[in-house]
């Protein structure tokens, strides 16, 4: 067991980026149910969104990284470390805000926020201040001084947040980082993120809501039934159908619907839908968009926008699960 | 509230050593104690009852040395064991409980500190503040008693408190393990004090029911089982028919597998199962 110390902020000596995990071929039952199916994903640095249904394994993905529960077989690496050989190491590196409440709310946000520092290795000077410096991070005014058991859930939030944050990890889980709060909360939560992630350090998001998570991800990996059924770019699960565009076009009846005959014809067509006049086509080109202003011309149609059409991450999520 | 443009600022620190940090649970642990009016007037109460009438007595009237009869006499009083109790079940009940109320405990167990420094370092705290009336007070009725001895036997004085200070370190240990086993069994601190107390309560009257047909049932009693420990302690015989064995296995029940139970608690209310 490699129980050295280390120097907080700094790469790991066994090569690997910091906060990077890697999962391969994950297996982790609990009795006949299976938690994990031979789950293998890769999370770089930055905001990885990590998304499924309930009970779909992310939890247990947290908690094999944090070696709070062994997997069968397969191998987890944090930084290039082994979550099994390496369980304290790793947990230094690591922050982690739940999804439920967990603070001890007869403690005040910064006797918490410190107390939690100097448990994660922090001598008491240097958590002290440092957890002032986080509570201002967080947006945690002079209601630092007052029990927790006084705070809002949106403050609250920020203090879970705070916690994990202390000991400057390399990578941050966050387990419903948004939940409960308002939307300026949310907003400002999710800025929070976004500024933790510019100092390079990997954030792995568990959310349901998906728009948060098309707002901060740069990567997504989606699990179900323990296995992870999508993973990559934000941008190319979004686009993962190249060539799929939104036509708008203008016209009498009669043309649109020799237009739309066309289109059906010579490409694919996933929907249509006509309202005033105006009718609204999604496809996949399967050639060069001038053979569709030509054909729109020879049909005297009014092509208004012909623009890529991209997926949102719910139809994404959907047609994965 | 609002947030500021602050930049987010890594930390450049040293950390400390793991195999440490359960000392920072101790020393928290200590201060919240003493933050407890309850158990503060406990402490003093008990304290003026139990130790600071021997000492005044023992003191100022006239003595060669300190004796092992003096200690015995203070050590085995009832009101020692029942002010013991009320202090531990108030000390124990919300070690554990409240974490497991609060679902706090994940935000120790995700640290670089494993399940059993999680519980040592309880463990620790508990008996850090139980001492400050089970300890540090016999340790000063021995000094205080040496200290105003008109006699030369400075030595025989040195050796009861020698043998004191054996006896108050194990009355101090003696009832925490029970109290973090109870502790750990609910999420509500007064049934965990309420059941420390109720548990060593029950088991001294079912020793006075049976003590009757046998001396051996005695050993269910706590108050009785330090009480014999006591007597082992200075060196006085027990008394005739008691299995020295009994008084071994009895300890160990109650030292033992509450350890293991709140340990076994730990790691499954850890996981989240």
């Amino acid at each position: 067991m490699n129980d050295t110390l280390r120097t907080g902020g700094q790469d790991d000596e066994a090569g690997g980026t910091a906060g990077t995990v890697s999962a391969k071929e994950v297996v982790m039952r609990y009795g006949k149910i299976m938690a994990l199916d031979h789950l293998s994903m890769e999370i770089p640095t930055g905001i990885v969104g990590l998304l499924g249904p309930n009970g779909a394994g992310k939890s247990t993905f947290i908690k094999a990284v944090l070696g709070l529960v062994e997997p069968q077989t397969g191998t987890i690496t944090v930084g290039g470390l082994d979550s099994r050989q390496n369980v304290l190491t790793i947990r230094d590196k690591v922050g982690y805000m739940p999804e439920h409440d967990c603070l001890v709310e007869v403690m005040t946000g910064v006797e918490l926020v410190s107390y939690f520092g100097m448990i994660s290795g922090m001598s008491k000077n240097d958590s002290i201040p440092r957890s002032h410096e986080v509570l201002d991070f967080v947006g945690i005014g002079e209601e630092r001084y007052r029990p927790i058991s006084s705070y809002s859930t949106g403050m609250k939030q920020r203090v879970k947040l705070a916690q994990a944050i202390v000991h400057d990890p390399d990578l941050l889980f966050l387990d419903e980082p948004t939940n409960g709060m308002d939307p300026l909360g949310r907003e400002e939560m999710l800025d929070l993120i976004e500024r933790i992630a510019a100092g390079h350090k990997s954030i792995l998001v568990s959310s349901h809501i998906l728009q948060d998570m098309e707002r901060v991800c740069e990567h997504v990996i989606i699990i179900n039934n323990g296995r992870a059924v999508a993973q990559g770019s934000l941008k190319n699960l979004l686009g993962a159908q190249e060539g799929r565009m939104k036509l708008v076009a203008r016209g009498i009846p009669e043309d649109l619907a020799s237009f739309v005959k066309y289109l059906e014809k010579e490409q694919k067509v996933i929907s249509t839908s006509e309202e005033h006049g105006q009718v609204t086509v999604v496809l996949i080109l399967r050639g060069p968009s001038g053979e569709i202003f030509a054909a729109a011309k020879n049909a005297g149609v009014q092509v208004r926008s012909l623009t890529s059409d991209l997926s949102t991450l719910e139809e994404v999520f959907i047609r994965s699960v | 509230m609002g947030l500021d443009p602050i930049r987010y600022k890594p930390w450049k620190g040293q950390r400390t050593e793991h195999a440490k940090r359960f000392l920072v649970i101790t020393d928290h642990v200590f201060r919240q104690k003493l933050r407890s009016k309850w158990l503060l007037g406990i402490i003093i109460l008990g304290s003026i009852l139990v130790w600071v009438f021997p000492i005044l007595i023992f003191s100022l009237s006239p003595h060669d040395s300190l004796t092992t009869e003096m200690m015995l006499e203070t050590l085995q009083n009832d009101l020692l064991f029942i002010f013991v109790l009320i202090a531990a079940s108030l000390v124990c009940a919300d070690l554990i409980s409240e974490d497991l109320r609060g679902n706090s405990l994940v935000l120790y167990l995700y640290r670089a500190l494993r399940p059993e420094r999680y519980l040592l370092g309880k463990v620790l705290g508990a008996i850090l503040v139980m001492s400050l009336f089970t300890l540090i007070p016999p340790i000063a009725l021995g000094i205080a008693v040496m200290a105003t001895q008109t006699g030369p036997d400075y030595a025989a004085s040195a050796e009861v408190i020698a043998r004191t200070l054996l006896a108050a370190a194990f009355t101090t240990i003696f009832f925490v393990p029970v109290g973090m086993m109870l502790s750990s069994l609910t999420t509500k601190r007064t049934y965990a004090a309420v059941g420390i107390f109720m548990f060593f309560f029950t088991m001294t009257i079912v020793a006075g029911i049976f003590s009757e047909s046998d001396i051996n049932w005695q050993l269910l009693g706590p108050g009785n089982l330090l009480n014999f420990w006591y007597d082992v302690i200075f060196g006085e015989p027990l008394p005739e028919g008691l299995s020295s064995a009994g008084m071994a296995m009895m300890t160990f029940i109650l030292l033992v597998p509450p350890l293991i139970v709140t340990y076994r608690r730990i790691l499954s209310k850890g996981v989240g199962k």
